[in-house]
């Protein structure tokens, strides 16, 4: 057993509510919280060490080159974030079993819990900051799936949404912020990091640091002014809400805070910010809660509040706000999670949250009643409960600072308000709900909830009570460790209830009195408030990213016109300017290698590439001739590249231009023949202007490429293909083996564009014309008897030369390339000849299939090098000597040559059967028929 | 042309036959189509030029190859591709061309007005 098994076990543990899914709820529920527990089983096995001033650590190489490890570490505020973190989450799992409803999908919530809580874990345990960041934009991941839990509802989704938006920018602040450490100490190492503080707190970036981490942390921790999403992340449901917005998610920014005060904390700057933010989210935080008529929006708005007042602890600094702070970590989890619960548990028996229609409560689920005050007295800081000591600290602790000079004293005022507003809305909570006067009509008759769903509430009622009667038994151990380790000195804690009679105790007493008062004259504070009339932060940033979008989709629409010929003039313009001024700069284009002589033959086929070129584009409203004259150049170039010596390339270009020409006939029949005159005159000024500079440019670097006497890389391929390669076909060689990987990836991108056009194809649903454009109807014969008969004798010659093509590839002009374009035309010419319906009901392939295929068998011959501890796509080659054929050489590059065959085949079929399926498909009938 | 200059002189007189005779076929195939009046006896021309045309230079290189001492008749490939393919596509532009009533010239014969044969096609 070690360190990675705590979190190992609920990432992959994640899986198993979803394996389970089938058995009852109960087995689930067992399944779910056996992962927990057993993380805690490990953790016992660590804790003596951590307790004895160990740390215990587990490192594993991730990425070594990217500094980024698998390193974890246990000291003491790992070891207090982690038992906070299992620990209710035990409870919230056994919670959550009574609290999801029948229609819940149990499985998904246990899964999405499990896997919050693994990433949770890791950012706790981590030793290595780029790891730590890791798992922190996993727990923004984890908490969005688990706020949007409820995905058919629209608060749900934005909430969710909200808390991503906002979190996953704190994290991208984080992460620069890191960076910048990291590269200031030179490792990600935490050890690393903390040795080199100093460094890191002089050196010229710190301030750049700290601000991005302190935007990670307080985003997180939902901290002024980005308070706004946590009261929307409470449209999860409660047992979420309790654990992530009240005991662990937010915490990770305080977390965050504590680890690196030894790092980052004790200057001026870490001072004024964190303490003054924290100053401010407690008051804002604190008067909204006060103002919430929704149990769980009062609640959220407190655990702003609370997080505030940690948060301005950790400000201070000092040791004793160090103590103070984890302390009211440890309190704030017992009595939030306690009273999220609690909030649960009125909604789910009496069917509303709303504080304005609930009342008097107290008969009807008195077990409830009587642990929500006493978690709520402890949450507005009341002997003998926990808050109540935690409180003291924090208000001693705001006594003694002297960090605003002259006006340091304003800040123990301001505290005393903030708790006199816990104080208040604790009251509220309570009386509100179960007294306030009789019972009156809710959508369900309330009662106390099963035994067990009580009980997690118990137990977090029972550790307040304890917590605050003997805190040095309870967690002075624990804080001693973790406090420890954020100072970076050994601490001894001492705590106790009754600190006799002081400053601090005379501000409690003021707090609870004027607590009282603010409650009493909650009605006045209501109608103060409505003059302000409910801004509604969800609003508010839906019509921030509203309007950022909307701005985006206007920069767009301005970019992207859908207009073809803007796309290339920009494209070629950039061209041009790129291109110019090295061009001009260039004294001489010839390079002095002798020039040919020109024979008549290139002559005549440049001077026919020219003009169908020339045609192409003056006659291009008349389509169908347009293509004719399109395809003469396709041919000329075949040619050209068969009579300069390229044979597989002219083969190639052949065979490309007979698929293309088709395809381009398929999409013909469903556009008008003519196309109206669209560009103005201008415009086609413009582009004859840029047309002919992109000419002149292209002429220029060829003239120039060709006539210089650079030695080309062509040597090599020429004399390695036999030796190296085993083929004599240097094409093919260089394709399927020295440069395997390109093919590799062409033959994926043509899979993906393949695929791609068979999306776009799919579902649309075009015009289709019932006759030509004279208005004369189709043919009555749709697949003439004489061209489906030789379409049938010429299927299987074609495959015949095909496969040959293929085999002879390596050494003779060929390969899989050529071969599966030629396989394919032999193909469509079955569809062109047969018809769609025809061909599958004969030959029924899912092309996709045999294009992923393809790519699958190209890739796995380029792993197959591994079992030999080769190099990705080493090829090998023997020679084989075979019955009737002879020798015959065999090279693994063939097998990678059939992936290329299998891809070109799948993918080219897939684009021309999908376009010759539209045609086809409810084709108008011949009348008379 | 080093090649063909070591071949045996009846050979070269055979060779230079079937280019001849090709080249004749497919000069005489690519007249026809520039300046026979309407698309169907223009149809008629190219259909010389693929099959006797090309069906000479064919033959020529088999014979090429076959006297320097390798026997290969995958030339013969060609050949019976394009005598499978040519006629069809002929056909098919024919029956295409009838079906859009493409304008004839005077002394081309329509047998369809008088015909039986198409009358009883469309009884089908």
């Amino acid at each position: 057993m070690n360190l990675l098994f705590i979190i190992m076990a609920p990432l992959f543990g994640a899986l198993l509510p979803l394996l389970f899914k089938r058995t009852p709820r109960a087995v689930q529920t067992l399944i779910t919280l056996a992962v927990p527990l057993s993380c805690i089983a490990v953790l016992l096995n660590y804790a003596p060490a951590t307790f004895a001033g160990d740390v215990p650590k587990q490192f594993v190489e991730w990425l070594p080159a990217l500094g980024l490890n698998f390193a974890l570490r246990l000291d003491g505020l790992s070891l207090l974030f982690v038992s906070l973190i299992l620990g209710i989450g035990v409870l919230i799992i056994g919670y959550a079993h009574y609290y999801l409803s029948r229609d819940d999908d149990e499985g998904r919530f246990y899964a999405c819990l499990l896997l919050f809580m693994a990433s949770m874990l890791g950012i706790v345990m981590a030793d290595n900051i780029l790891l730590m960041w890791a798992f922190w934009e996993l727990t923004s991941i984890s908490s969005f799936l688990l706020i949007g839990y409820w995905f058919h509802s629209s608060d749900a989704r934005r909430g969710a949404r909200m808390a991503l938006a906002t979190t996953g920018a704190g994290g991208l602040a984080l992460l620069a912020g890191l960076l910048l450490i990291g590269n200031i100490a030179g490792s990600y190492q935490f050890d690393a990091v903390l040795a080199a503080a100093d460094t890191i707190k002089n050196h010229d970036y710190y301030a750049t640091a700290l601000v991005l981490v302190l935007l990670g942390a307080f985003t997180k921790s939902a901290q002024f002014p980005f308070q706004f999403w946590l009261p929307h992340a409470m449209a999860a449901p409660t047992p979420v809400s309790a654990y992530l917005h009240s005991a662990t998610m937010v915490k990770a920014g305080i977390f965050l805070l504590a680890r690196f005060h030894p790092v980052l904390g004790g200057t001026e700057m870490w001072l004024t910010i964190v303490t003054v933010v924290g100053l401010i989210t407690m008051l804002v935080g604190a008067y909204f809660a006060l103002l919430k008529h929704d149990l769980k929006g009062l609640l959220a708005f407190s655990t702003v509040s609370h997080l505030g007042l940690i948060c301005m602890l950790l400000g201070i600094g000092t040791e004793g706000a160090i103590v103070a702070a984890l302390f009211h970590i440890i309190n704030h989890a017992c009595f939030k999670a306690a009273l999220f619960m609690t909030a649960g548990i009125i909604d789910h028996e009496s069917g509303t949250r709303d504080m304005r229609k609930l009342q008097g409560l107290m008969g009807l689920m008195p077990l409830t009643a009587t642990l929500a005050m006493v978690v709520a007295a402890s949450m507005a800081g009341i002997p003998p409960f926990n808050g109540f000591m935690s409180k003291e600290l924090f208000l001693d602790q705001a006594v003694q600072q002297h960090l605003f000079g002259g006006l340091s004293w304003f800040v123990p005022i301001l505290a005393t308000v903030g708790a006199a507003l816990s104080v208040a809305y604790s009251i509220r909570f309570i009386h509100d709900v179960f007294f306030n006067g009789d019972y009156k009509e809710l959508p369900k008759k309330p009662h106390d909830p099963p035994r067990m769903m009580s009980a997690p509430v118990a137990i977090l009622a029972i550790m307040c009570i304890a917590i605050g009667l003997a805190p040095m038994t309870m967690v002075s151990g624990i804080l001693d460790v973790a406090a420890s380790s954020v100072t970076n000195a050994s601490t001894t804690v001492k705590l106790s209830l009754w600190h006799g009679f002081n400053l601090p105790l005379l501000m409690s007493f003021v707090a609870v009195v004027a607590g009282i008062l603010i409650y009493a004259a909650r009605d006045q504070l209501f109608t103060f408030n409505r003059q302000f009339d409910g801004q509604d932060a969800k609003h508010n940033f839906e019509r921030i990213v509203q309007r950022i979008s909307d701005r985006a989709a206007q920069l767009f629409d301005r970019l992207d016109t859908g207009s073809l010929q803007r796309y290339v003039a920009f494209v070629l313009i950039s061209v041009i300017v790129i291109m110019l001024p090295s061009l001009i700069d260039l004294s001489a284009i010839t390079g002095g290698k002798p020039q040919q002589p020109i024979d008549v033959v290139s002559m005549v086929g440049a001077i026919v590439l020219i003009a169908a070129a020339f045609a192409t584009a003056t006659l291009h409203r008349n389509r169908f001739v347009m293509l004719m004259m399109l395809s003469v150049v396709g041919l000329m170039v075949s040619l050209a590249f068969a009579h300069f010596s390229a044979p597989d390339l002219a083969m190639t270009q052949l065979v490309v231009e007979v698929v293309s020409i088709v395809l381009m006939i398929l999409a013909l029949f469903f556009m008008p023949q003519k196309t109206a005159r669209a560009s103005s005159g201008h415009r086609v000024f413009r582009d004859i202007i840029i047309a002919s500079f992109i000419g002149g440019i292209v002429a220029t670097l060829n003239f120039a490429i060709l006539t210089s006497p650079a030695e080309s890389i062509s040597d090599f391929f020429i004399a390695n293909a036999k030796i190296g390669g085993g083929g004599t076909n240097v094409v093919n060689v260089i394709l399927v083996d020295f440069r395997g990987f390109d093919t590799l990836g062409e033959i994926t991108v043509l899979a993906i564009a393949a695929a791609g056009i068979h999306k776009l194809l799919n579902k649309l649903k075009p015009f289709m014309p019932s006759s030509d454009v004279d208005g004369r109807p189709w043919h009555r014969i749709k697949h003439p008897l004489m061209l489906t008969n030789v379409a049938n004798l010429v299927l299987p010659m074609a495959m015949m030369v095909a496969v040959y093509i293929f085999l002879r590839g390596h050494n003779l002009p060929g390969g899989g390339f050529i071969a599966g374009l030629i396989a394919a035309s032999a193909m469509i010419l079955q569809y062109i000849a047969n018809g769609v319906d025809w061909v599958k009901g004969r030959f029924n392939v899912n092309y996709q299939s045999l294009m992923s295929i393809g790519v699958m068998i190209a890739a796995l011959t380029g792993l197959g090098s591994w079992l030999f501890s080769k190099p990705f796509l080493t090829s090998w080659f023997t020679y084989l000597k075979w019955p009737v054929v002879g020798k015959w050489e065999f090279a693994t590059a063939l097998l990678f040559d059939l992936g290329v065959f299998l891809t070109v085949i799948g993918a080219t079929m897939m684009i021309l059967s999908n376009f010759g399926k539209m045609t086809t498909r409810h084709r108008p009938t011949y009348e008379g028929n | 042309m080093e090649t063909l200059n070591a071949l045996p002189v009846w050979s070269q007189w055979l060779i230079g036959f079937f280019i001849l005779l090709g080249s004749v076929f497919a000069f005489i195939g690519s007249l026809g189509l520039a300046l026979l009046p309407d698309f169907f006896t223009r149809l008629h021309a190219p259909t010389k030029n693929t099959t006797l045309g090309i069906g000479g230079i064919v033959i020529a290189s088999i014979i090429a190859t076959s006297v320097q001492g390798s026997v290969t008749l995958s030339e013969l490939l060609i050949a019976i591709f394009l005598f499978l393919t040519a006629p069809i596509s002929a056909h098919i532009m024919a029956k295409a061309a009838l079906h859009t009533e493409l304008k004839m010239f005077s002394r081309t014969r329509d047998y369809r007005q008088k015909g039986d044969a198409y009358e009883h096609e469309k009884a089908d």
